[in-house]
């Protein structure tokens, strides 16, 4: 177990060292993606707004005018298209890189930052939008978006533990790059993106206080919508992230070097 | 001093059997050449005993039919697969070719190509920098450097790499058949360059199945055969 640690933890500081590479080849991706278009990567941004607005009109009646839903839906849907792009791609990361696996000597963690870095590239542009919004809606700039940091920051925390135990699920069990897809889409209307729970029994019950996405969204949408520090919510997402990077040292330890004998 | 020995080297590597949720019957491969069935595992034996020894200047060519082990070698060389058994010493830079397109891009330029294959292969931006008119230079794309590598043909690509990889003068420089892609005039310029690189104390080591390459290019000859070195002359 400790020889795996230490594999592990050298991976790592290696692929930490190649931060050109991964930043490079993170850049390089997004470019590649939204080459030959009008807008370039603006499109991401265009895309959050497509959402938002969407959701907004389509799931409201009377709320649609209220601010307060109007963020409460532009912040959920920022860090459910970051969590849902970020699993969704991972699932087959492995694969999509396996002429580099093995082809290079580079260590595995630098896919796993170079998709981590991607995905953060890509909320960047939903984040601005995001912004925007709060901005447009009365939502100015106060001490309550540091503690939305906060939330923030322990999501990308868990980000690269979160990359590198899909990868090697979907590494093993190639089929959970569709299952993951579908329980991500399906995954959309069990969280709290868009509707509000309020004390419901039922089903909105379970898929609110069971469903762990539900606090990586409060984290981040707390303190701005109600103002409070989520204390709650911080705490299991804290809990989650420790428990995501224990299981990524674990299997990158026992099985980065039989990875390439998988793809 | 520049150096590979390899002792014992063998290369076992358990054919994993993927969790699937298709037919028992679908999942495994077939047993036969160097698959086999350890337990209830099903096992290649890529490497099988493998030692030699090879010291400045030498340039080996590996030889042998398809599925002999000569990719397997050169990447256990590289440190791609870790051996299952026996010990490899490499002393010196390694650096390999093993496939044109890796490390470059499709959509971007060629100047592009070789600071994203130099940051892979663990450049500083300096050593880059200092390098990219040469290996425009030696690759004679001229004009084209600046166009994307998809618009490059077979042979303007292998010239890229070729330059890109020798550029930093490896002391170990490990290649996979792919040199014979380019033409005649970029065939005998490699050979100038790997001249160049074996008489600076380096080491090559090429697989291929073109004998005449082999002849050309090597000073030492090894055959291959389901993973075994069948001569070494």
């Amino acid at each position: 177990m400790i020889a795996a640690l230490n594999g592990a933890f050298d991976d790592i500081s290696k692929a930490v060292r190649l931060h050109r590479v991964w930043v490079a080849l993170a850049h390089e991706d997004i470019g590649d993606q939204h080459r030959r278009t009008t807008l370039g990567p603006l499109w991401m941004l265009v895309n959050y707004f497509a959402f938002v607005g969407t959701f907004v009109f389509v799931f409201v009646t009377k709320d649609a005018s209220d601010p307060s839903y109007i963020a409460y839906v532009a912040i959920g849907m920022l860090v459910w298209f970051y969590l849902t792009e970020t699993i969704t791609m991972s699932v087959s990361l492995f694969q999509r890189e396996a002429s580099f696996i093995q082809g290079t000597t580079l260590p595995l963690f630098v896919y796993v930052m170079r998709l981590t870095m991607q995905c953060i590239i890509r909320a960047g542009y939903s984040l601005a939008g995001c912004v925007l919004i709060l901005l447009l809606g009365s939502y100015g700039i106060n001490s309550n978006w540091l503690m939305s940091l906060l939330g923030l920051l322990l999501i990308i925390l868990a980000t690269p533990a979160l990359v590198t135990v899909f990868a090697f699920l979907g590494a093993f069990f190639p089929d959970s790059e569709f299952i993951v897809g579908n329980m991500m889409r399906v995954g959309m209307f069990f969280t709290p993106v868009f509707w509000v729970y309020s004390g419901q029994q039922g089903i909105q019950k379970y898929a609110y206080h069971w469903n762990p996405f539900t606090y990586f969204l409060e984290s981040v949408r707390e303190p701005i919508t109600a103002g409070i520090f989520p204390m709650h919510a911080l705490a299991v997402t804290g809990y989650f992230c420790l428990g995501l990077w224990a299981l990524a040292l674990l299997l990158l330890g026992l099985y980065r070097k039989r990875i390439v004998f998988l793809i | 001093m520049t150096s590979i020995k390899l002792n014992n080297v063998s290369l076992v590597y358990r054919l994993f059997e993927k969790l699937t949720l298709s037919a028992p019957g679908r999942r495994r491969s077939a047993l036969g050449g160097n698959i086999a069935r350890s337990g209830t595992k099903q096992v290649v034996q890529a490497l099988d005993d493998v030692s030699f020894e090879l010291k400045a200047g030498d340039r080996l060519g590996l030889v042998g039919p398809n599925g002999a082990g000569k990719t397997t070698l050169l990447k256990v060389l590289y440190g791609i697969y870790q051996p299952s058994a026996g010990t490899v010493s490499i002393a010196g830079k390694v650096d390999a070719l093993f496939n044109i397109s890796i490390g470059f891009r499709p959509e971007a330029t060629g100047r592009r190509n070789i600071v994203l294959r130099g940051l892979i292969s663990g450049w500083t931006l300096a050593e880059i920098e200092e390098k990219v008119e040469e290996i425009i230079d030696f690759s004679e794309l001229g004009d084209f450097i600046d166009l994307p590598f998809k618009a490059y043909s077979q042979g303007m690509a292998a010239r890229l790499a070729f330059a890109a990889a020798t550029a930093l003068e490896p002391e170990i420089l490990l290649m996979d058949e792919w040199i014979g892609a380019g033409d005649a005039s970029f065939q005998e310029k490699a050979k100038r360059r790997m001249d160049e690189l074996a008489e600076k104390a380096g080491i090559i080591v090429l697989a291929s199945h073109d004998d005449a390459l082999i002849q050309r290019v090597c000073t030492k000859r090894m055959v291959l055969r389901n993973g075994r070195v069948e001569s070494l002359t």
